[in-house]
């Protein structure tokens, strides 16, 4: 099967700049190369059949309610080297612990803001911070338990985080059934490389949950916004392999400030909610009046200290992107250490000066809402047309404070499977770090990766796929 | 458990038990009308409307039965709730609400089977085919209480699962037994070649036409018949059979404080284990089979309450 080589200046994950194959990838080349073209269109026609019989499906806002559709999911792993992860690892387990920390400090001393590292102005003022969670004591000061921290590799061959995610991030299960799917289809390639597992997650999610509380035995449950999320699947998933109650909004109700289940023997109180509802919608009594989704009293329970949100209420302010320029100095402040992952530059358009580099240099720029999510309302200026360009440019003079820019980080390639035949498509990867008594993750992470021919736009809902990912656990093959 | 799980968990496993009974009913049907002289023919072709209660609503989409109106309307309508094709689509549903707690298998067995059915609706089916059709969907129904037996915990899931299946088994045993008994005895007085398909026709409408023969092996009679669906410890559609289960099923289950539907499942299980065929004849098998009908759906609804509708 013949593989097309990537574009002159990009950084491809299999080949490097002299169009040779990096030696740790070495048997992924030899297993394309000796594979047969129908084999494999065979084997993907097999991987949609086992996806669609699982119910790994996820419906796209916007379409028909109960639309299911597959992500689409090639073939061709992503593969990481163990040197590459070792330097992930160790910066990801020091950017969460810096941004628990803050998210801590911004509730209870402000310490950051005192010393003027960050304004009060950008954090009081951002619609994201819930002053209802000041002074607020949590087990373990935790606030985001399950993170996911969007990375990409730009051409100069190092990992930049593209953003922080510490709300309620998904992907998880596509990451874990990625990895069944491909030990389904190709049992021989495992048996002859050293790709670390990944399959213990679950384990580690609930050992996580389970330290959330400082009761001995917690009951933890996952509270999904219903069958008609799109991530139902992941949600009903972790559930059972936790070997823990979903409920929904309704299954749940508050009396005296305590969280109990609606069960068949009566009601059964809750000391651990994974939630998968965003903060506005869990409890209609304080956030969204109109919620369905939501539990009645839920907020005064939390306040109470009678029950856990893994991950905590106004965790969304660290992870906005008008916060994201600040992470580095975070680390800085809180850890004493240098950063160990880089940012991506970032202008901020609410400040004059960057605002007009912005205007002055758009169809350089990707410009992004500062607290939009999912690659809606996002521009890619060497990508856009006059009319986005000019339409941007409004949006911006009107609400600078709404939007950051960014350089075009050429996110490097990996060849994928494409109607053509094999060929280099963009990618990033989003790892999940785990904050429970320790700090835990499982090697590697979900692998999105854009199936439009030179596109940047990786995110499901925009028509991206997703790919296993493997970590090997050495170098040396 | 959770209450609402219990109640999906219910009734995902009472439409597939009403899937597989309703294909049954269609392909014995569908067989006699060829077997029947044509002035018969509606009337065995309006068996399966009848057991399913939709036999109004039939008339108001068609002027007459005919096979293919039959299986356009009780297989795959969409529009129509009680078509096989909704009766998938809700145990899906059902299934899809309580991922948590099914077994890979079992969602899998199900899911499947309703990914086919819509390829297989958008195929269409027809008088040739139908045969195989329904033998699919008796094939879905084993694979899921195969799966079902063979990974679930046996756990407050499982009996809850155990009971949807069972309370429309009972039913449906009731129902056929009800409206197919009369239609057999009305044969006798006629002729006697038509009467033996007719009798055929009840046993078979409930799988239980193998079981007669081993049982009583000799020509059909009406009183054997009604024994052997009512009375019978051994038969699993029986009547007998089924209270034992929901009442055994009810014990096992995790209670707390509620006991109204244990009590009742246990006293009607007692009346059958103790019941005899002279007791039913005096009373009259109709009468007696109202009765029934009216007393399972009593406990049903007292399940759902005891055990599904919990309020604070």
């Amino acid at each position: 099967m013949l593989i097309e080589t990537p574009d002159a200046g990009l950084f491809d994950e299999l080949f490097d700049e002299n169009n040779r194959v990096r030696p740790h990838c070495r048997m992924l080349e030899n297993w394309l190369l000796e594979s047969d073209e129908n084999l494999i269109a065979e084997k993907r026609r097999e991987a949609d059949v086992l996806f669609q019989r699982l119910g790994i499906t996820f419906n796209v806002y916007g379409e028909d309610q109960g639309a299911d559709r597959l992500i689409p999911f090639d073939l061709i792993p992503r593969v990481i080297s163990a040197s590459d992860w070792h330097k992930l690892q160790a910066g990801l387990r020091q950017r969460v612990t810096a941004l628990n920390r803050f998210l801590h400090d911004i509730y209870h001393n402000y310490e950051i803001v005192k010393a003027g590292v960050i304004s009060a102005e950008q954090v009081f003022a951002n619609s994201q911070y819930q002053p209802g969670m000041q002074n607020l004591k949590l087990p373990r000061n935790l606030y985001s338990h399950i993170a996911g921290i969007d990375l990409i590799r730009n051409n100069d061959g190092d990992f930049y985080v593209l953003e922080d995610n510490l709300r309620c991030p998904s992907g998880v299960s596509y990451m874990l059934e990625n990895r069944r799917m491909m030990m389904r289809l190709f049992p021989e390639l495992f048996a002859h490389s050293p790709v670390a597992p990944v399959e213990h997650y679950p384990n580690l999610l609930g050992e996580t949950l389970r330290a959330a509380s400082l009761k001995a035995n917690p009951t933890v449950a996952v509270l999904t916004p219903g069958r008609f999320n799109s991530a139902y699947f992941e949600h009903a998933f972790l559930a059972r392999q936790m070997g823990v109650e979903l409920v929904e909004g309704a299954d749940l109700f508050v009396h005296q400030n305590k969280v109990y289940m609606k069960t068949t023997v009566g009601p059964q109180q809750v000391d651990v909610i994974y939630r998968r509802v965003d903060d506005d919608f869990l409890d209609p009594l304080a956030g969204n009046p109109s919620s369905m989704l939501g539990v009645p009293g839920l907020y005064a329970a939390y306040r109470t200290g009678n029950v856990v949100l893994a991950n905590a209420m106004g965790t969304g302010i660290a992870d906005d992107k008008s916060i994201y320029p600040y992470v580095p100095d975070m680390i800085r402040f809180y850890l004493s250490e240098e950063p160990i992952l880089k940012n991506v530059p970032t202008w901020q358009c609410r400040k004059k000066k960057d605002l007009q580099y912005v205007l002055d240099h758009l169809p350089e720029l990707v410009v992004k809402e500062a607290q939009g999510a999912g690659g809606y309302g996002m521009l890619i200026g060497p990508k856009a047309s006059k009319k986005e360009l000019e339409t941007f440019r409004g949006l911006l003079k009107a609400h600078p404070e709404d939007y950051i820019a960014q350089p075009t980080l050429s996110l490097s390639t990996c060849p994928t499977f494409v109607d053509e035949g094999v060929a280099p498509r963009h990618l990033d990867l989003r790892p999940f770090v785990l904050s429970g008594k320790k700090i835990q993750m499982v090697p590697g992470g979900l692998t999105r990766v854009a199936l439009k021919k030179g596109s940047l736009v990786v995110n499901s809902s925009q028509g991206g796929g997703t790919k296993d990912t493997w970590v090997l656990e050495d170098d040396l093959c | 458990m959770l209450s609402r799980a219990a109640s999906s968990l219910f009734w995902m496993a009472r439409y597939l038990e009403r899937a597989e009974s309703q294909a049954r009913q269609l392909d014995v049907s569908l067989n006699m009308a060829l077997i029947d002289v044509p002035e018969d023919r509606t009337e065995q072709l309006s068996v399966p409307l009848l057991v399913s209660g939709t036999y109004d609503d039939f008339f108001q989409h068609y002027e007459e039965i005919t096979p293919q109106n039959l299986i356009d309307f009780l297989l795959l309508d969409d529009q129509h709730p009680a078509s096989v094709f909704n009766y998938i689509r809700n145990a899906r549903d059902n299934a899809l609400h309580v991922r948590g707690n099914l077994s890979a298998d079992v969602w899998e067995t199900i899911n499947r089977a309703w990914l086919d059915l819509k390829v297989l609706q958008q195929e269409g089916v027809t008088e040739s085919n139908a045969s195989s059709v329904f033998d699919w969907i008796r094939e879905r129904s084993h694979m899921f209480r195969g799966a079902a037996y063979g990974t679930l915990l046996r756990n407050d899931a499982f009996h809850f699962l155990r009971l949807g299946t069972i309370i429309e088994r009972a039913d449906t045993t009731a129902r056929v037994l009800d409206i197919r008994h009369v239609m057999a005895m009305k044969s006798m007085e006629e002729q006697a070649t038509q009467s033996f398909f007719e009798w055929t026709a009840l046993l078979n409408s409930l799988a239980a036409f193998e079981a007669y023969q081993n049982t009583y092996g000799h020509s059909l009679n009406p009183t054997s018949v009604a024994d052997l669906l009512i009375l019978s410890h051994e038969l699993p559609r029986s009547l007998h059979s089924c209270l034992k289960e929901i009442a055994g099923l009810l014990d096992q289950v995790e209670s707390g404080s509620a006991q109204r539907a244990r009590r009742m499942a246990s006293s009607l299980y007692a009346n059958i284990r103790f019941g005899d065929t002279a007791y039913i004849e005096e009373r009259g098998l109709h009468d007696y089979l109202v009765d029934f009908l009216a007393r399972i759906q009593r406990i049903a609804g007292q399940i759902q309450k005891d055990y599904m509708g919990w309020h604070q």
